[in-house]
């Protein structure tokens, strides 16, 4: 995709949302879209890494709570402005992430999946048994201070203000990823990604790309996190948990993985289905389990791949040498 | 303090043995790393509880196996079978949302309470070991898991069987040309593979309880332990097991606030010196 185009669907994308805002009035509405855009980021985080490393990670909930519970602790010690909170948050995730990376990256195949998982679910178990810094399995408040850039909390609180701020930030994290991929970082992972060993020969170094990518992959999550705490003002332990994970990666893979957009419209997918079978709650992970292996069994490239399939098998051979190119 | 320690260390060691002989053996043969292998545990260990309440612990731990193994073959048959063209990280998806579905169905049959076991009567006595009184049980899952390590060894060293499982795990295309029914091979190990968690599961219940969390807290240790010894390694995964109970066991006595990441620098410092892990090749 051109970079002008990226940016003017970004434009309609940002507009689309004031237009929700504008028709949707139901506070209960525009709180579960709120709910599925933070999701989306977060499922967002996961496909970049799969969609550029092919990799999967079962342990990305590591990096959702990790962040709620840094700007948590920083605003607690009260030792920078809450704007600094925020960026020093996600650049010592993002460096964190990088050096996890420079290890687990190296590890072959699936093998890198497991080790993920254990990660994330060893800093869960070290979470939940802190009492003292993180209040332990009963998690902890999050204080944010009464102005936020320049905006008072009040504000942002406002279901509507809120939808506008998870959406403007979903937008924005898929135009920058979008415009990056287009670079050389992007070219150089995908030849990693399809063949590590020739990527070699060609003098192509092979770990710091991938870490470079699970980097990224890792702030966009945290990114997810901390719009999840300003929503709730409150982190705990479920946000590190597995199932977290599990649940993000279901997203990744309903939605399908090979276009930047599919996670977030798996995001979506999966809590208007959620709000559906709501009924049956009890029931939850029995019926995702099932919905997952069928989605994989019988539409491996999910919703985002069937409906590019549908896409492309319509308009006349003009238009697919056009895609050809892109 | 520090004998008591590296004897609970050994016995869960043990135990991990058990565990992860079924996952690499799956993982060796059918190239599928199964995410549901601590469901099975669970499973296993929850079928145990229920047999022994009906009898007692010694049919519990012939019975729960075996319904494990029906369990395998079928998933084999119907799940590994047909899915095995495909994407390997397809068929761990799978094995993820059959995850799902066997925790939701083991806390709807049995509840989220912890439920316990008791040990057999004739295990139900202390030992003095080095000065320090350990119970027979723990000792019964060491002789347990050293069983289960030497006979899977023998068995794949020396039997026909066996010989064709190593063939199949190294060259699946190969040994089927050579007139090995591969897919008779895989169910059968991957019934085994299977009937090993149910045992470990019936084995770890008279001394860690039931709960619904248990199924992750293994998981995590098993993955932790292939992953160090080599993906599809046997006697990989036996070093790491050992090597992870002792280092779990030396933590809690010496630095027992950090005892939860020692199995995570343990992995890290391995993973730094060997990223393939201890028998690991680079695929």
């Amino acid at each position: 995709m051109s970079p002008l185009r990226a940016i003017l669907i970004s434009v309609a994308a940002l507009l689309a949302g004031v237009g929700v805002v504008t028709v949707v009035s139901s506070n209960t509405v525009l709180s579960l879209l709120t709910q599925a855009v933070v999701y989306a980021v977060f499922a967002l985080g996961i496909g970049v890494l799969l969609k550029q490393n092919g990799l999967v990670s079962f342990g990305h909930a590591l990096y959702f709570g990790a962040s709620g519970y840094a700007i948590g602790i920083t605003l607690q010690l009260q030792i920078m402005p809450v704007e600094w909170a925020i960026l020093a948050t996600l650049a010592g995730i993002g460096i964190a992430a990088f050096v996890i990376g420079l290890i687990i990256v190296r590890v072959p195949g699936i093998a890198f999946g497991m080790l993920t998982l254990a990660i994330g679910q060893m800093f869960y178990l070290s979470v939940s048994r802190a009492r003292g810094v993180t209040g332990g399995a009963d998690g902890m408040q999050v204080d944010w201070p009464a102005t936020i850039f320049g905006f008072s909390q009040s504000s942002i609180l406002k279901p509507a203000v809120m939808f506008l701020i998870c959406w403007s930030t979903l937008v924005v994290v898929m135009l920058l990823l979008s415009l990056l991929l287009n670079t050389r970082l992007g070219a150089i992972t995908e030849a990693v990604r399809d063949n590590e060993e020739r990527a070699r020969f060609i003098g192509i170094s092979t770990v710091m790309p991938r870490a470079a990518i699970y980097a990224l992959s890792a702030v966009v999550t945290a990114l997810a996190g901390m719009l999840s705490t300003l929503n709730t003002g409150f982190v705990s332990p479920e946000n590190l948990h597995w199932s977290l994970s599990g649940m993000a990666l279901m997203m990744v893979v309903v939605g399908g993985f090979k276009a930047l957009w599919g996670p977030a419209l798996g995001a979506v997918v999966y809590f208007i289905f959620k709000d559906v079978v709501g009924d049956y709650a009890t029931h939850w992970m029995s019926i995702f389990g099932v919905a997952l292996i069928a989605v994989i069994v019988f539409s491996p490239t999910g919703i985002a791949g069937a409906l590019q399939a549908l896409w492309r098998s319509k308009p006349a051979a003009g238009s697919r040498a056009k895609a050809g190119v892109h | 303090m520090l004998t008591i320690n590296l004897f609970n260390g050994f016995v869960y060691g043990s135990l991990l043995i058990i565990m992860c002989s079924g996952l690499a053996l799956i993982y060796g043969l059918r190239r599928v790393v199964n995410f549901a292998h601590g469901s099975f545990y669970m499973l296993g260990a929850y079928l145990g509880y229920t047999v022994a309440m009906q009898s007692n612990f010694w049919v519990a731990l012939i019975v729960a196996p075996a319904l494990m193994a029906i369990l395998g073959v079928l998933l084999d048959r119907y799940g590994f079978r047909l899915l095995q063209d495909r994407d390997p990280l397809t068929v761990v998806l799978v094995t993820f949302g059959l995850l799902l579905v066997i925790e939701d169905m083991v806390q709807s049959v049995w509840g989220k309470s912890n439920l316990s076991v008791a040990a057999p009567e004739a295990l139900n006595f202390s030992v003095d070991l080095f000065g320090t009184p350990v119970p027979a049980y723990r000792i019964g899952v060491i002789v347990m898991g050293a069983t289960v390590a030497l006979g899977l060894s023998l068995w794949l060293r020396y039997s026909k069987i066996g010989l064709f499982v190593r063939a199949a795990s190294t060259d699946p295309v190969t040994t089927a040309m050579q007139g090995v029914n591969t897919d008779a091979l895989s169910a059968a190990v991957v019934g085994l593979g299977t009937a090993l968690a149910g045992l470990a599961g019936v084995v770890s219940a008279p001394f860690l309880s039931l709960s619904p969390s248990m199924s992750s807290d293994v998981l995590i240790d098993s993955f932790v332990v292939v992953v160090i010894g080599g993906l599809g390694s046997l006697a990989g995964a036996f070093i790491a097991a050992l090597l992870l109970g002792m280092v779990q066991a030396i933590g809690a006595v010496y630095l027992p606030d950090a005892s939860v990441l020692l199995p995570f620098v343990f992995m890290v410092a391995i993973l730094i010196w060997k990223p393939a892990g201890f028998a690991g090749s680079r695929t």
